[in-house]
């Protein structure tokens, strides 16, 4: 045997060692993906994510898994970004791993949902709120939260029937999902009969708004919405109060988390949040939440009790379809309903929740939140 | 204009002030290095984030000291900052150019991309990729105008970031028109092989031009951390990029182009989202380039390059 052909054997046999690896590897275990952002800017909102459906995960195991099989969550990070989300969408074909939970940014999930439904990969997205997402007509693509169109029509009834602004601004990151929330609120207070005075997009990294609020101190502006995450607005917000620029800001989930304190100081007291329902008051997961504090973990965040659903409704319509031909699967899931922490859920036929709660709540400067009495 | 716009206006130009100092000081650690060897120093941009870096936990470690006076503050954190970010710039010197030294234009180029996706990393790695903030040192400024209309307001920060930055920038002036070294360094930008054959160590002077660079940088990434009080790993590429317009826009090589250039662009992009939308900002600055690039190709300040026979 010469050289060459002993390198194609073995290179041969190697590959099929490492197949047959693989086959008996699936044979024990269901892999679940759970992707999102663990490092990057938003890691924050992804450790919400991971904690939550970890937690499922390990719920799920020690009451004996999915029919005598244990799950296994496989963490993947795609740093929301849109390429990066698509570079993991092809490692989880690769790995042949059937069920997602996530990707969180809209920007993200949407590349890579379009993998997901060519290879029949169920995806379930705990906190992309993006609309378009659930519109592309996808049969593998559902999501355990609630959409810009329902978040940003909360908001915008609030700003016109309750606030009722003299003069009101909208701004957003130019992004995916905050431009497309930015231009639900829009579309919403223009209805009412409100008519911004200012809708203008920063850019995602800017750190220098200076510019932008001198322009609205100047037009008399006395309200603003806010669409995108936390560095941005945390950094309008500061900059705001040092030119003396007292507006009021409103902003969606996206910027609901402790960091928008730590950046902006006192100035985010009585910033405007609209958020998911406060799952873990709810008595019915009292038991679920003991068990996060007991990791030390944080249950309250908007994605956590979300992801756990993610998870549960995955293994649910395992267990209940008898079946893991994901094509059955989303059928299953479709034509059912599940007791998840996030309540009793349904879904439409474009993979959305039938019903999702929006809440407006007040931001403190101490990084805690009241909700605002409607 | 009424009083009010005339007040506006005012306001723009401080803003714009204050962001074009600190594109100007990232800006000359380009063009210095630009004017001697003949090429673009990728890092700059992450050594600018080391500066900033540096220079938040030092605030953070001096205020859990209890020290509170903004002078102190300011020193101590301006002299450790430039002290670790110019021995980074040194080390990027030392590690990606000089055993590239005489290889074509292009070999340094990548290694310098290389070492700035390093660097990017290595922060991301030790600090974490997460945004780091501080509540701000020095807060509060000036108000001038109408006590019910429109107030110009000019803090005591911009104020500091504009004195800080003309001192370095007369201080670099001074040193390079002045001292021994700066005249070293005017000759090799003006022929290096000559400078070499008269008995000018090249090599230090081009080391000591990626210190002063990396120094200017970090004071920077200082002013930064103060004035915003957020930092995170990937700030360097966007402040890299416009520091890098700043310098090819008042002429590449020129150091007093770098701080025009730095202080037109801060001045066009706060204009640009003043009286068009915030959108247009970038396009304002980069359109301004390309206009500037078409009629003066060497810049605002820069001076052809003659053809050595």
């Amino acid at each position: 045997m010469n050289r060459f052909n002993r390198n194609v054997l073995s290179i041969a046999v190697s590959a099929a060692i490492l197949s047959l690896g693989g086959l008996a590897y699936a044979e024990d275990t269901i892999k679940i993906a759970i992707a999102g952002p663990i490092t990057g800017p938003v890691a924050q909102y992804g450790e919400m994510q991971m904690n939550g459906a970890k937690m499922a995960v390990e719920q799920i195991n020690a009451k004996g898994g999915v029919d005598g099989k244990q799950l296994e969550a496989v963490l993947m990070d795609d740093v929301c970004e849109p390429k990066q989300a698509v570079a993991i969408a092809n490692q989880i074909v690769n790995q042949k791993i059937k069920y997602v939970v996530g990707h969180l940014c809209s920007g993200s999930t949407q590349p890579a949902s379009k993998l997901y439904e060519e290879e029949g990969i169920l995806m379930i997205t705990p906190a992309a709120t993006n609309p378009a997402i659930t519109q592309q007509g996808y049969k593998m693509v559902f999501r355990t939260i609630g959409t810009d169109d329902q978040q940003g029509p909360t908001a915008g009834r609030y700003i016109a029937e309750k606030v009722k602004p003299k003069k009101l601004a909208i701004i957003h990151d130019k992004q995916q999902y905050g431009e497309g929330i930015a231009k639900e609120v829009d579309k919403t207070v223009k209805a009412a009969g409100i008519k911004p005075v200012l809708f203008e997009g920063i850019n995602k990294g800017d750190t220098n708004f200076s510019a932008l609020i001198t322009k609205m101190k100047k037009e008399g502006v006395d309200f603003v919405y806010y669409g995108g995450y936390h560095p941005e607005l945390g950094l309008l917000l500061r900059q705001s109060k040092d030119q003396g620029f007292n507006a009021t800001y409103m902003g969606p989930e996206g910027v609901g988390n402790k960091d928008i304190s730590a950046i902006a100081g006192p100035a985010s007291e009585g910033l405007l949040v609209t958020l998911p329902a406060d799952f873990s008051t709810d008595p019915a997961n009292a038991e679920l939440v003991k068990a996060f504090k007991d990791k030390n973990q944080d249950p309250t965040g908007p994605f956590v009790m979300p992801a756990y659903a993610g998870v549960q409704i995955i293994t649910d319509a395992i267990k209940g379809a008898k079946t893991d031909d994901t094509e059955k699967l989303a059928e299953y899931i479709r034509s059912n309903s599940f007791d998840t922490p996030i309540g009793k859920v349904a879904f439409r036929d474009n993979g959305d929740l039938k019903e999702f709660q929006f809440v407006v709540f007040t931001w403190h400067a101490d990084a805690t939140k009241t909700p605002v009495k409607q | 204009m009424s009083d009010s716009a005339i007040l506006e206006f005012i306001q723009q130009i401080i803003n714009g002030l204050t962001l074009g100092s600190i594109y100007a000081l990232i800006a000359i650690g380009y063009t210095m290095v630009y004017g001697i060897i003949g090429m673009i120093n990728f890092a700059h941009g992450e050594i600018y984030m080391i500066g900033a870096y540096v220079g938040l936990l030092v605030i953070t470690a001096l205020g859990l000291f209890g020290v509170e006076s903004i002078p102190l503050i300011l020193l101590a954190t301006l002299a450790i900052s430039i002290l670790v970010t110019s021995s980074y710039g040194w080390t990027v010197e030392r590690l990606a150019y000089r055993p590239l030294r005489g290889s074509p234009r292009l070999v340094p180029l990548i290694s310098a991309i290389g070492v700035s996706i390093f660097l990017q990393n290595y922060v991301q790695l030790g600090q974490g990729a997460r945004d780091v903030s501080m509540q701000p040192v020095l807060s509060g400024g000036w108000r001038f105008g109408p006590e019910d209309g429109f107030q110009v307001y000019l803090s005591y920060m911009q104020v500091l970031i504009a004195v800080v930055t003309v001192a370095f920038m007369a201080g670099l002036t001074l040193f390079i028109g002045r001292s021994r070294m700066g005249r070293a360094c005017r000759a090799c930008s003006q022929d290096r092989a000559m400078a070499n054959l008269l008995g000018i160590d090249t090599d230090r002077v081009i080391a000591l031009t990626f210190i002063m660079g990396a120094a200017l940088a970090a004071v920077a990434g200082v002013l930064v951390s103060m004035y915003y009080g957020l930092v995170n790993p990937f700030i360097g590429f966007l402040a890299g990029l416009k520091a890098f317009t700043a310098a090819v826009l008042g002429g590449i090589g020129s150091i007093p182009g770098a701080m025009l250039g730095g202080v037109v662009l801060g001045l066009a992009e706060s204009f640009a989202s003043a009286y068009l939308q915030t959108e247009y900002k970038d396009v304002v600055a980069f359109g301004l380039l390309i206009l500037v690039l078409l009629v003066r190709p060497t810049g605002l300040m820069g001076r052809p390059d003659v053809e050595k026979v």
